[in-house]
């Protein structure tokens, strides 16, 4: 049986830190639910059954938090007793959220643009360069000790991970316009 | 859906010549359906019956005595006993009564008026309900298997569109239990149309797109899977639950009667079959209606139907923009479904997507050949081949929160098994009971998704608000079914519910909002919602129209007359001059909001007339 005490990192094999080796945590997550899936428990019993239904759910669950570079750094600030909800819990950095409003208004602002496509794929580079640095913040927050800060970087993900649904969906919306 | 091999070093067992174990793979069709098994060389077959037909007509007819026909003798009696055939269950499974108002000109049964939350249709043989006729056909296929394999069957896959949602396949498990079967799992069509072809079996190391397109009798869809290090994942589904086969057959029927002058529309519509199978073949065929004669040559066929084919490839189209893929990326394309033979169509699918599409399997035996091969790795008769399929749930897994806005816990497309907990906390001082509204799909307000169910957590110890810690566990197993329990974590009060749906909590209509629910995912639908909602206020008012015109004189005094007159006139004018389409969404409900109580006093009087056996279809006009 699958030890569920176990971190998340330790569980695929993996060192606990930021950045990972994904094509090992995806030969381990393989390996994994070749060992533990449902379907390898078809003529067991029905307590055996619910345990590989559990087993596996939290080998998904760990899976999808590694995969996500913000639930991954969540998850490693969880790891150092720093355990928050960032549904609730948001950042209070008023020249970051300025900043955020001034993103947002520019992609509102994208299809009055002289050319919207142009505009928008600038717009989503600058958006993902942004989100890049916030990951590299992470990392040397983390190192340096300063939790607080590493926390504030992960709440500041969040914000970019919806500016980048946005900017995709208006790319999207332009395409199809002009189809 | 997810599929890996995985074969472990060193556990390979030395194959001892093993005892079989008898599964076999079973398509529940909207029009047909079949079963299939692997036989001794390990080569997947349909089954056929006696008549060596392996496609059994999804048509079940309940007679007098209590007995029932399945398959073609059914369906040819579908017309003299109209009541009491069943055909096109599968569009009824996990269906309430709420849910099939927009499918009422298409079905000609009875529905009775229950307290059950199941839909009951009349038949001499008595009420029944779409698990019981799909189990009947679940039964007529076991026991094929069970003659030509000469034995019990050990487990069954059974396959399953790939947006159904939790009801739809609880739905179709109970089918299979009502039916004694034992159910291995349940498989996407479209990922046993992927196996069937061993797609699997490549190079699993690169990312593989896979199209499967997959057009039926009566129905279209079209799914988009990635095959990626061994996960097959749903990336988007679209299609169209009114397209089918039968549109082309109709294409060639109105040709016929204009050009024979004959109004035979029944015998025009079997020769348009007959003529539409025989194109498949040749360029010309001659066209018979009595004593009329004439030719159809493909090319005319062709142009007759390009609109429809063409109205497939935006839904192609429009799935591929939803899975943010373009065609170029896309490296196989898996036909599916018995009209995919229609040249035509191939070769239409072809240049679209640039590459010839896979023809070689049956396009109707396919995701029966696929569902058959992986119930037999499942029965364990593949000791060496350690196939596993994981599959990802269709569509988002929430709970309601303030406001009536849906909290999303589970994403669609996370891979499942899954367990995942959320905690929630009481808002009142004292609060001693929450509800717990389990919802599924796409949208953030509560009406626009599908409720799941509903149940109370009692006896909370009295607290202050925000103080108690109420965690919400969901467990969605391998076939994308969901449990859901409830914990108050100081006291340890516990609440739990296997799913099963609850229907008819609201009227909105739900006819498409699965497929609805992925589109309007993305933004850019924006237009089609828009072109929606004109048509739902158009219905809305001219539902309107015709009942105040049949009994306002009856059943309304001046004063409401002129309520409703005025509601009419604001909401013509938004339909109109609107571009928005929350904006005429929001009209529609207005209006309904104010036809409220007429609604309620026409549908009191109707239920009278409900009860004594009216179809539903004269009962969803008073209700729209």
């Amino acid at each position: 049986m699958l030890d569920f005490k176990q971190s998340y990192f330790k569980l695929f094999g993996l060192p606990e830190t930021f950045e990972i080796d994904f094509a090992k945590l995806g030969f381990a997550f393989r390996e994994l639910q070749a060992k533990y899936h449902p379907d390898r428990f078809i003529n067991a019993d029905d307590k055996e059954r619910l345990v590989a239904v559990q087993t596996t759910g939290l080998i998904n669950e760990a899976n999808e938090t590694l995969k996500s570079s913000r639930l991954r750094a969540r998850y490693l600030l969880k790891l150092v007793g720093v355990d928050f909800d960032d549904e609730i819990d948001t950042t209070s950095d008023g020249a970051f959220l300025m900043h955020q409003m001034e993103i947002r208004e520019a992609l509102e602002e994208v299809g009055s643009a002289q050319d919207p496509l142009a505009r928008i794929d600038d717009l989503a580079q600058e958006i993902s360069g942004e989100a890049d640095a916030l990951k590299d913040d992470f990392v040397d927050q983390m190192e340096a000790g300063n939790l607080d800060a590493a926390k504030e970087a992960v709440l500041k993900m969040k914000f970019f991970e919806r500016l980048c649904q946005e900017s995709r969906q208006i790319t999207e919306k332009l395409e199809d316009d002009l189809f | 859906m997810a599929l890996f091999q995985i074969s472990e070093p060193g556990e390979t067992a030395p194959t001892e010549p093993q005892e079989k174990q008898l599964a076999a793979g079973i398509d529940l069709g909207t029009t047909n359906s079949l079963v299939a098994t692997v036989d001794n060389e390990g080569v997947a077959e349909t089954l056929p019956d006696e008549q060596g037909e392996s496609l059994l007509p999804s048509v079940v007819r309940y007679l007098e005595n209590g007995q029932t026909e399945v398959g073609t003798a059914a369906k040819n009696s579908q017309l003299n006993d109209i009541d009491n055939t069943i055909s096109s269950a599968k569009r009824l499974l996990g269906r309430g009564i709420g849910d099939i108002k927009t499918l009422a000109g298409s079905l000609p049964y009875k529905f009775s008026d229950s307290d059950s939350s199941v839909l009951h249709i009349q038949t001499v043989g008595g009420e029944v309900t779409a698990i019981e006729v799909s189990a009947e056909i679940l039964k007529t296929l076991k026991n094929r298997a069970e003659d030509a394999l000469d034995g019990p069957l050990k487990g069954v896959v059974i396959t399953v569109p790939a947006y159904f949602d939790d009801a739809q396949r609880q739905a179709t498990k109970d089918a299979a239990r009502l039916a004694d079967l034992n159910v291995f799992r349940l498989l996407n069509e479209p990922t046993a149309a992927a196996v069937a072809y061993g797609l699997d079996q490549k190079d699993t190391l690169e990312e593989r797109i896979i199209a499967v397109y997959d057009l039926g009798g009566g129905t279209f869809d079209i799914s988009i899977l990635k095959l990626n290090k061994g996960v097959f994942e749903v990336m988007a589904t679209g299609g169209d639950s009114a397209l089918g086969g039968d549109d082309f057959d109709h294409a060639i029927a109105t040709w016929i009667l204009q050009e024979s002058g004959s109004d035979l529309t029944h015998h025009a519509m079997s020769e348009a079959r007959r003529v539409k199978e025989a194109l498949t073949n040749d360029d010309q065929v001659s066209v018979n209606l009595e004593n009329w004669q004439g030719t159809l040559s493909l090319a005319q066929f062709n142009e007759m139907v390009a609109s429809l084919v063409k109205k497939t490839l935006l839904a192609c189209r429009r799935a591929l923009r939803d899975a943010d893929l373009s065609k170029e990326q896309v490296h196989d394309v898996v036909m599916v479904g018995g009209s995919t033979r229609m040249p035509i169509i191939r070769e239409k699918v072809g240049e679209f997507f640039d590459k010839p599409p896979l023809v070689d399997i049956d396009p109707d035996k396919v995701v029966a050949i696929g569902a058959a091969l992986q119930a037999d790795v499942l029965a364990g008769n593949k000791p060496d081949e350690e196939m596993l399929l994981l599959d990802v749930i269709p569509l988002s897994l929430g709970l309601e929160t303030y406001g009536g806005l849906v909290e999303k816990v589970i994403a669609r497309n996370t891979t499942i098994p899954i367990t995942r907990a959320q905690e929630f906390t009481t808002f009142k001082d004292n609060q001693t009971a929450m509800t717990v509204h389990v919802l599924q799909g796409e949208r953030e307000t509560v009406e626009e998704n599908r409720s799941l169910a509903k149940f109370a957590l009692k006896a909370i110890p009295p607290m202050v608000a925000g103080a108690a810690r109420i965690k919400v566990t969901f467990q969605v197993d391998a076939d994308g079914l969901l449990n859901v329990e409830a914990e108050e974590e100081t006291t340890g009060v516990k609440s739990n519910v296997d799913v099963k749906p609850s229907y008819g909590l609201r009227d909105t209509e739900i006819e498409g909002m699965i497929r609805d629910s992925m589109d309007n995912a993305q933004a850019d639908m924006e237009a089609r919602r828009l072109r929606e909602q004109r048509v739902e206020a158009d219905r809305t008012l001219e539902a309107l129209d015709s009942a105040m015109k049949s009994d306002s004189d009856k059943m309304l005094n001046n004063d409401e007359i002129k309520l409703l007159l005025e509601a009419r006139t604001e909401l013509k004018n938004i339909k109109d001059n609107s571009e928005d389409s929350a904006e005429v969404k929001a009209a529609i409900k207005h209006m309904e909001k104010v036809a409220e109580f007429y609604v309620a006093r026409r549908m009191n009087d109707n239920v009278k007339t409900a009860m004594q056996g009216q179809s539903v279809s004269d009962f969803a006009d008073t209700d729209n």
